[in-house]
């Protein structure tokens, strides 16, 4: 389980939860099993100083009686008794030496016989020994010395001055390793330790069980929350409901939400198709009704006409008539026809095609004191649309140059934000009534006489074709101003 | 048939050991001159003794010798296997007989061994100088007469000549004190030794002999002279019965012995020529003591 440390915040719920159990049960039985570690050495190191006392005690017992009788040879064999595992017995205590020295520090017996001969003071090897020698010969009670460190040299050494009638006849001297301290002790710790390796184990176990219990129903809903972020509502598949705790609550509560959102949703989808055929409907009555108008002055003209065939003056003054109901057809059907035209072209160029516009646009001024103001301010190596582009801006400004008044002025600037592409066009005309604006991109709607109602129809939808927002900001009396946003494509990256 | 016939000899077995519970037993004494530890051993060849005697053998053991000796003039044994020094002592009156002496190797004798640890320089017993030396028993022959007879020979007293002196009362646990370096000699009998080389050669092999004494009488078995002559007259011919049947021939292999033999008394002459010899010479000894004591002083 190694992890870098930029992923180590980025572990799973589950993994976090299984770890911190873990980490707990550790913790717990470290603790749990270093104290019962060090209880057992206390416990075992107070065993074996009252075993090397005992020890000495069955020494000491028989030893007056010996050292006033010069029997050495028994005050000997009871020491190599004591040294003297029985057998069958494996007595874990190991006896380094014994000894029973005189007054004088003479030795009366020593298990070590050949290195400390009878009747000879005893000779300490060493500062340690020398020390330890110091201490049983002047104690006067039974006690017990340590000495040699903790490990294969280490001992406890049980005292015993005797006495016989007040008068100091000796001292025993039984020596035990504690070694053996040190293996009881490693022992048990290794046995502390394979129990919390397993209580560890277990516990991840548990740990994971119990996590992966938790976090399945959190994953779930997760991963449906997702889906509902992208708008895959229908890809939401309801969350199994296992416990009737908080979890289970939370994973009920999310598949019913889920469950409206995606009704909401159909709904929604519903009534746009119902949307657009209710626009559809419009538009062909009002493609009916645009067309139908004209049309029966037509046919009147052109019935009129028949009637009197000779009739020149008829004549001059009905073709003009005619002309102009037939272009005016002709406009409404261009102008439905603009927009699949347009939608079609999908060329992307440079920008510069605006310019041309200007041309166009001072044309359609024709001489009217009118103020155009011009500020192209976009990079030529901006891709956009350039066909529609062109249509939305022509239109707007079109329409913003058929309602100023004399000395009105007209501005149109462009500009880069971001990744967009800002186009404005600003008049100071009298601006759009509240009650027209819910009607200002509906096609036929219209507030000139020989309007078609369909130019801010067609910028709407080529501005929605090309994924744009168009705004409208407008003051009765001050002025108008669109703003349309569109995405760019940066032909310098 | 087999059957009625083992229900005989159980039913005789049966009546013997009542009657033989009912009599009062006969009290044997043993010392450290035979391996004493080997009890089931020994309680074995007591029920053969016992078979044998029709009467309950009982042995009896004690520490030392003197122990033994205490016991038997005080009458409360009829036999016991003692040793020659013991034996060849004045007594009056005279409470023992000579009963019979085993024969071992051949011969109704043996030998005492001055005994040093196998690893130590100790060649002679003027080595041991100084040292110190283990004893079997203080009435042991071979085990402590021995050695005084040699150190008395030089005009030395084993108090002087040796740093320290002990007792281990038990020949085996001589050897075994000469073997731990306890002491640095000692003195054993031959038969002991050997006997411990073939049951626990481990330890005889840390010790090396540096002496062996001429041969003495082996360590005697005695009656007293309380005992009823017919009962002693049982015992012996029970005793010198012992080789020629199949299991008496067993207890004498667990000892070692070929057999019991009847010999005479002066076969232990020469122990007591030494015990004179020696008691001479400490006496002898104690008086230039007391006649120069400035310089034992100065010692």
């Amino acid at each position: 389980m190694t992890f870098s440390l930029a992923r180590k915040w980025r572990l799973s719920l589950s993994v976090k939860f299984a770890l911190a159990i873990t980490l707990v049960v550790a913790g717990v039985a470290f603790t749990i099993g270093a104290v019962i570690v060090v209880q057992d050495w206390r416990r075992f190191h107070a065993e074996l100083e009252e075993k090397v006392l005992l020890l000495a005690r069955s020494v000491a017992v028989t030893a007056p009686e010996a050292i006033l009788r010069n029997d050495y040879w028994s005050l000997y064999r009871s020491l190599k008794k004591l040294a003297e595992p029985e057998t069958g017995d494996i007595r874990a205590t190991r006896i380094v030496t014994a000894m029973v020295l005189g007054p004088d520090r003479r030795v009366l017996a020593h298990l070590q016989p050949k290195e400390h001969p009878l009747r000879l003071p005893l000779e300490p090897g060493n500062e340690d020994e020398a020390r330890l020698l110091e201490a049983a010969t002047s104690a006067r009670s039974p006690a017990v010395l340590g000495g040699g460190g903790v490990g294969t040299e280490g001992y406890l050494e049980g005292i015993i001055p005797l006495y016989s009638d007040e008068k100091l006849l000796g001292v025993v001297r039984v020596r035990v390793s504690t070694y053996e301290l040190l293996l009881k002790a490693r022992y048990s710790a290794l046995l502390v330790l394979g129990l919390t390796v397993g209580l560890v184990i277990l516990g991840s176990l548990l740990g994971a069980v119990i996590s992966r219990r938790m976090v399945k129903p959190l994953t779930a809903i997760t991963r449906g929350l997702e889906a509902v972020r992208h708008g895959k509502l229908m890809d939401v598949s309801a969350v199994s409901v296992q416990q009737d705790d908080e979890l289970g609550r939370l994973a009920a509560s999310f598949n019913e939400m889920a469950a409206e959102l995606a009704e909401k949703k159909e709904l929604e989808e519903q009534i746009a198709v119902s949307e657009k055929l209710v626009s559809l409907g419009r538009i062909s009555a009002g493609v009916a009704h645009e067309v139908n108008n004209p049309l029966a002055g037509l046919l009147n003209c052109i019935d009129t006409i028949k009637k009197h065939p000779e009739d020149r003056e008829l004549m001059e003054r009905y073709l003009p008539v005619l002309d102009k109901g037939l272009n005016r057809i002709k406009n409404i059907v261009q102008g439905l026809l603009v927009e699949l035209r347009v939608e079609d072209a999908r060329e992307e160029s440079g920008l510069a095609c605006l310019e041309d516009l200007r041309g166009i646009v001072e044309a359609e001024i024709n001489g009217r004191p009118i103020h155009l103001v011009w500020e192209n301010n976009l990079d030529d190596r901006i891709r956009v649309n350039s066909r529609q582009v062109q249509q939305v801006v022509f239109n707007l400004l079109k329409n913003a140059v058929q309602v100023l008044p004399e000395g009105g002025t007209v501005a149109f600037r462009s500009f880069q934000d971001g990744n967009c592409v800002v186009l404005e066009v600003d008049d100071d005309g009298p601006g759009i009534p509240p009650e027209h604006r819910s009607q200002l991109f509906d096609p036929f709607f219209t507030t000139k006489p020989n309007g078609t109602g369909l130019g801010l129809w067609i910028v709407y939808r080529l501005v929605e074709s090309m994924r744009g927002v168009i705004e409208i900001e407008s003051e009765v009396g001050a002025g108008t101003q669109f703003l349309v946003t569109l995405p760019a494509t940066d032909a310098r990256v | 048939m087999l059957r009625s016939a083992i229900a005989i000899l159980l039913v005789s077995l049966s009546i013997g050991i009542c009657r033989a519970e009912t009599q009062t037993p006969i009290r044997f004494g043993l010392t450290a001159v035979i391996v004493q530890e080997h009890l089931r051993f020994l309680d074995r060849w007591a029920h053969y003794l016992s078979n044998k005697m029709d009467r309950p053998v009982k042995f009896v053991r004690r520490k030392s010798y003197r122990e033994v000796m205490d016991l038997l003039e005080a009458g409360q044994l009829d036999f016991a296997w003692i040793c020659g020094f013991p034996f060849v002592q004045p007594r009056d009156p005279e409470f023992l007989e000579l009963l019979a002496v085993p024969v071992y190797k051949g011969k109704p004798l043996y030998n005492s061994y001055i005994i040093v640890p196998e690893d130590s320089p100790y060649k002679t017993l003027d080595d041991l100088k100084g040292k110190v030396f283990a004893f079997s028993d203080p009435e042991s022959n071979s085990g402590f007469l021995y050695p005084q007879f040699l150190l008395a020979k030089k005009g030395a007293k084993p108090q002087h000549f040796f740093r320290q002196t002990f007792f281990t009362y038990n020949h085996a646990e001589t050897v075994e004190a000469v073997a731990d370096h306890v002491a640095d000699g000692g003195a054993v009998d031959s038969y002991i030794w050997d006997y411990l080389q073939s049951l626990r050669p481990e330890v005889t092999a840390k010790t090396r002999i540096i002496r062996k004494s001429p041969a003495f009488g082996f360590p005697p078995l005695v009656s007293s002279k309380r005992t009823d002559a017919k009962v002693v007259e049982q015992m012996k011919s029970v005793l010198l019965a012992m080789s020629k049947e199949p299991t008496g021939r067993q207890f004498l292999d667990g000892f070692k012995l070929d057999t019991f033999g009847d010999f005479p008394p002066e076969l232990f002459d020469g122990i007591g020529q030494m015990a004179n010899d020696t008691r001479k010479a400490l006496l002898w000894l104690a008086s230039a003591q007391d006649r120069a004591p400035s310089e034992t002083n100065r010692k």
